[in-house]
């Protein structure tokens, strides 16, 4: 029984420091929307080049085996049923749907929010933040506010090019593995394809994109302690991260498929 | 002339001796009083507390135009903390700072903005940006708070670092320079905007007797012919006593001796001669109310 009074009561004590997180991540969007008409274009420019043209080559690798894992792991069910043609539709909408963006979205955690999280969390340690704010310029502005355009709208590129990867890894399998005529292939992927699932999945590119880095940059701005602040603010932000993109996906997977979703 | 040609002109005017620090001799102890008698910075009855602990403990400071102000202490004492309300850091839990005749604690945060860019302040470690050049650092506030042409802001960062002897350091990295060529940019950055108030955070601990005395002429020269009010927080005694017009002595968060540099030396107080002197020997280091 005490046992059990303890797990609960860690469990909440958890449950309050999350909620707790989410409300302050909360409050530093609104910040940082608020600087949006003070925005320089050039630190935006610096911040998509080093979190998104640098992310290409793995997000492209990650959402390429994606697609062919989705594309053997349903050949087996698919062949029993008869429709191994049908493989392609299914690569294409998962793909489309759900696991480009969110695995772009977990790759990025790793790639841009945890660089993130780490650099303003030793900027922080040592003082760099303080000074900033002492010498009157805003760290929202000239720290979180690039960063969260920088990634937000990479976030949809690489979201894009995830798309194009796991359909050609799909391609790949189906047409390598599964015998299926390339032009069957194809032809299935186009009809599959929805063209109002792309814009669906950029949107939810740009709020993974503002959950993966106002995260980080708040864990970043909560860091004290040295080198070993900095690793726990690091591993705070991604694992916040994820935790919450996946609820967000959650919520968009009701929003468009229940709620939006035509008769 | 125009404005910005009249500002360069009077830093070129404010330099008399080029980038070697004109009081760089530590022999060097000239006490000249301020004549100013405008209160710049003043905190009344502050008090500081982090959880069950005060840290300070009803602290009545007063710090006149052109004056340099040292603060010294034992590590732990408040200093640091002490610091920190003075700079807005800290929201003190009761008593209030003013700096330039406003009261900090009712400021919004653009009117503490205002009354930051008056300021300026030498951290510790510098605290460079480290992804900026020297001279991207220095440049950052001028960018940030003046409409200042490029080419002008170039010409600028070039004055102030050569006011602090970095010149050649224009274009390094923080992490490829020394710990005291950082203390040296962190300076020429704090100058950046005129300042009429200079920090100095522990400006001279880690460095050797030579920048020691680097630094210590640069404190005093921009003092005097800037006409800077300086507030150094420090436990370098040697140092403290060749900058300071006055000093004070903090320990557990109260002031326990305020004076000119010859009546902190001959202070009654068994703690400011203990911390003057230095402890007899170990025990009394370890245990200094034994």
């Amino acid at each position: 029984m005490v046992l059990v009074s303890q797990l609960l009561g860690s469990l909440g004590r958890l449950a309050v420091i999350f909620v707790e997180e989410v409300g302050q991540t909360g409050l530093l969007a609104r910040k940082t929307t608020g600087q949006i008409v003070r925005m320089k274009s050039e630190p935006v420019a610096v911040q998509m080049i080093r979190f998104g043209i640098r992310a290409i080559p793995i997000v492209s690798l990650v959402n390429l085996f994606v697609g062919m894992i989705v594309a053997v792991s349903m050949s087996e069910l698919l062949r029993q049923l008869g429709v191994l043609n049908w493989t392609s539709r299914i690569v294409a909408v998962s793909i489309t749907r759900e696991l480009a963006p969110l695995m772009t979205a977990i790759v990025m955690c790793g790639f841009a929010g945890a660089a993130i999280a780490a650099e303003i969390g030793t900027m922080n340690v040592n003082e760099e933040i303080l000074a900033l704010e002492v010498g009157a310029m805003s760290p929202v502005r000239l720290l979180v506010m690039p960063r969260l355009l920088g990634v937000c709208l990479m976030m949809m590129c690489l979201t894009l090019v995830g798309m194009v990867m796991g359909m050609f890894g799909g391609y790949i399998v189906g047409t390598g593995l599964l015998d299926i005529g390339s032009h069957n292939y194809l032809e299935g992927n186009n009809e599959a394809v929805r063209w109002s699932d792309i814009p669906k999945g950029l949107i939810k590119a740009f709020a993974f994109g503002m959950i993966i880095t106002l995260v980080a940059c708040r864990q970043g701005f909560k860091a004290t302690g040295g080198a070993l602040g900095v690793g726990k603010s690091t591993t705070s932000a991604v694992v916040i991260s994820i935790c919450l993109i996946i609820f967000a996906n959650l919520c968009f997977a009701v929003l468009f498929n229940w709620t939006l979703a035509g008769p | 002339m125009s404005e910005e040609q009249q500002n360069i002109a009077s830093f070129f005017a404010a330099k008399p001796g080029g980038n070697v620090p004109q009081h760089a001799d530590p022999s060097h102890t000239l006490y000249l009083p301020p004549s100013s008698t405008q209160v710049v910075v003043q905190t009344k009855d502050l008090v500081k507390r982090f959880g069950d602990k005060t840290v300070l403990k009803g602290i009545n400071l007063t710090v006149r135009r052109g004056e340099t102000l040292v603060i010294m202490g034992t590590s732990g004492c408040g200093k640091s903390t002490l610091l920190r309300c003075l700079l807005g850091a800290h929201r003190p839990e009761e008593g209030a700072v003013e700096l330039f005749g406003k009261e900090l604690g009712p400021l919004s945060n653009k009117d503490m903005d205002s009354v930051r860019k008056r300021f300026g302040i030498l951290f510790q470690s510098g605290a460079l940006f480290s992804s900026m050049t020297v001279g991207e650092n220095v440049a950052l506030p001028l960018k940030e708070h003046t409409d200042l042409s490029q080419d002008m802001i170039d010409l600028m960062v070039k004055v102030k670092l050569e006011l602090v002897g970095l010149r050649e350091a224009e274009d390094l990295l923080p992490s490829q320079i020394s710990g005291g060529m950082a203390k040296r940019a962190g300076l020429a950055r704090a100058i950046a905007l005129d300042p009429e108030l200079l920090f100095y955070d522990e400006p001279t601990s880690g460095l050797d007797p030579i920048m020691t005395g680097i630094i210590d002429g640069l404190i005093m020269d921009l003092a005097r012919t800037m006409n800077v009010t300086s507030i150094v927080v420090t436990h370098d005694l040697k140092s403290a006593f060749r900058v300071a017009d006055r000093m004070v002595v903090l320990n557990e968060g109260r002031v326990v001796a305020e004076g000119m540099p010859h009546e902190i030396r001959g202070h009654p107080d068994p703690f400011v001669r203990r911390f003057i002197q230095g402890p007899i020997d170990a025990k009394t280091a370890v245990h200094p109310r034994g």
